[in-house]
């Protein structure tokens, strides 16, 4: 296995055991508030899974960002360019998914502010026996 | 541990073993790729092609090229959404004010001298991120987070009230945001308008001069590569973010007395 | 060399961020989870640098390691430090 392909496997998993460690927080601690941070890092991680799938190796040189350096000669830069930057569309997506991530972030913290003032609580679980 | 915590965790293992299955079944293929798809080698060749004026956009940088000339609409909608979030935030806080008579404290002299260097530079910073976003990494929903940063600072360093007896009040960062939402807004219509007045054709969202479309915001002015209106949608984009942010920042520190003045 | 290094600090940093992660979530303080989940943010961010993201990396600093974690910080504050019973 070329070193590329291990480091790339390595994060792949990383990736998928902090998916599923994100899915017990939601599902299984009782605090809300704990609950909206394992929303940020399970919507993080596939952020970060969409980025590595737009990712490339290519066959000569390293690769390059998305963003055009040089512009003197501009064919046979633009050829370097096409053959060695990322895939810019991933990174676009992700770019407007985490601002607006952050702001239904900002919305459900106020809900749960609005919770508390109402509860008394923000343990789902108390709030389950006491209102019975 | 209880025993539905193990249902819990055995579910979640299963799950993720077989979506790690699905995935590597589908798309995902041998990682790292050795090449990108299609669709993006379009872009990157279509970002700035002098050779092909009907065919490209105006900046060096593919990324913004994308989120507002290629794409430009999602990301139209993609803001309706955030101001859809952000008034459904301000909507639970209608009626609260934020008190500006009583002294607010802060915190000692040293942070307080040390976050005013910084209240200068952050916004220098966040203001060459906006108006250089389509010649290096950078855009206008970059410039508007790190510009949020200073709100966060001046908030915990300053007090709230200190930004508010400074004229930072709910009103005029409402008018802000609203600026910057109808500046995207007539950035993007305005080429429509210019052709109704001249009497040629335009589409919504047009950049540069497209077949059939022969009118165009300035691609270089005076040897400086503008941006056309990559540049416009940036800037108004910073302002639009900075100050809805702002806006929900400063509805956050308010003290829970003041709201339940209010709400009780 | 060059690149040997750079792949082995990516996998340096991908297993820190598993590592944080699991502390965010099985923390009972809410003040020490948030600071882990910022140390796991900070993670991804030379994820997505090393990743030949610019951008993102521009735009996630300030949102995960500065504003997320100072939002939660608030709500803690207005709410219950401790998570669980």
């Amino acid at each position: 296995m070329e070193l590329p392909t291990l480091v790339a496997s390595v994060i792949v998993v990383s990736l998928y055991v902090n998916l599923g460690i994100a899915l017990y927080g939601i599902f299984a601690r009782p605090s809300l508030v704990k609950k909206l941070l394992a929303i940020t890092i399970l919507s993080d991680t596939a952020n970060a899974f969409a980025v590595l799938v737009g990712y490339r190796w290519p066959r000569t040189g390293t690769p390059q960002p998305p963003v055009l350096m040089n512009t003197t000669n501009y064919n046979e830069s633009i050829k370097y360019y096409i053959e060695h930057a990322v895939d810019p569309l991933p990174q676009a997506l992700v770019l407007t998914a985490i601002v607006i991530g952050l702001a239904v972030t900002l919305f459900i913290a106020f809900v749960i502010i609005q919770y508390y003032r109402l509860y008394g609580t923000v343990n789902v679980r108390k709030t389950a026996t006491s209102s019975r | 541990m209880k025993k539905s915590e193990i249902c819990v965790i055995i579910s979640i293992v299963i799950f993720i073993f077989s979506l790690a299955y699905i995935t590597s079944l589908g798309g995902l293929g041998y990682l790292p790729p050795v090449d990108v798809r299609k669709l993006a080698q379009i872009y990157l060749a279509s970002t700035y092609n002098p050779y092909q004026p009907t065919n490209t956009s105006s900046g060096y940088e593919s990324v913004t090229a994308i989120i507002w000339d290629f794409r430009g609409l999602d990301t139209f909608f993609e803001t309706a959404v955030f101001y859809g979030a952000i008034i459904a935030s301000v909507a639970i806080y209608r009626g609260v004010e934020i008190s500006s008579k009583k002294k607010s404290i802060g915190m000692s002299p040293i942070a307080k001298t040390v976050t005013r260097l910084s209240l200068i530079l952050i916004p220098i910073v966040a203001a060459s991120i906006a108006f250089h976003g389509h010649l290096t990494p950078g855009g206008g929903f970059q410039a508007g987070s790190v510009a949020t940063v200073v709100i966060v600072l001046s908030i915990m360093v300053f007090g709230l009230r200190r930004l508010v007896q400074k004229g930072v009040t709910k009103p005029k960062i409402l008018l802000l945001r609203s600026l910057g939402l109808i500046g995207i807004g007539l950035t993007a219509i305005g080429l429509v308008l210019a052709g109704l007045v001249i009497g040629v054709n335009a589409y919504i969202f047009q950049n540069q001069a497209k077949a059939m479309a022969e009118i165009s915001y300035p691609m270089w002015i005076d040897d400086v590569l503008f941006g056309g209106s990559l540049l416009f949608f940036n800037i108004f984009e910073f302002v639009a973010v900075m100050a809805g942010f702002t806006l929900v920042l400063m509805l956050f520190s308010i003290e829970e007395e003041e709201v339940k003045k209010v709400i009780k | 060399m060059i690149e040997i290094f750079t792949l082995a600090f990516l996998m340096l940093i991908s297993v820190t961020s598993v590592i944080a992660a699991f502390k965010a979530i099985i923390e009972k303080d809410m003040v020490r989870a948030i600071v882990y989940s910022a140390i796991q943010s900070a993670m991804y961010a030379l994820i997505f640098y090393v990743l030949m993201a610019p951008d993102i990396v521009l735009v996630y600093i300030p949102v995960s390691v500065g504003i997320t974690p100072a939002i939660l910080l608030f709500v803690t504050k207005k709410t219950e430090r401790r998570d669980g019973d």
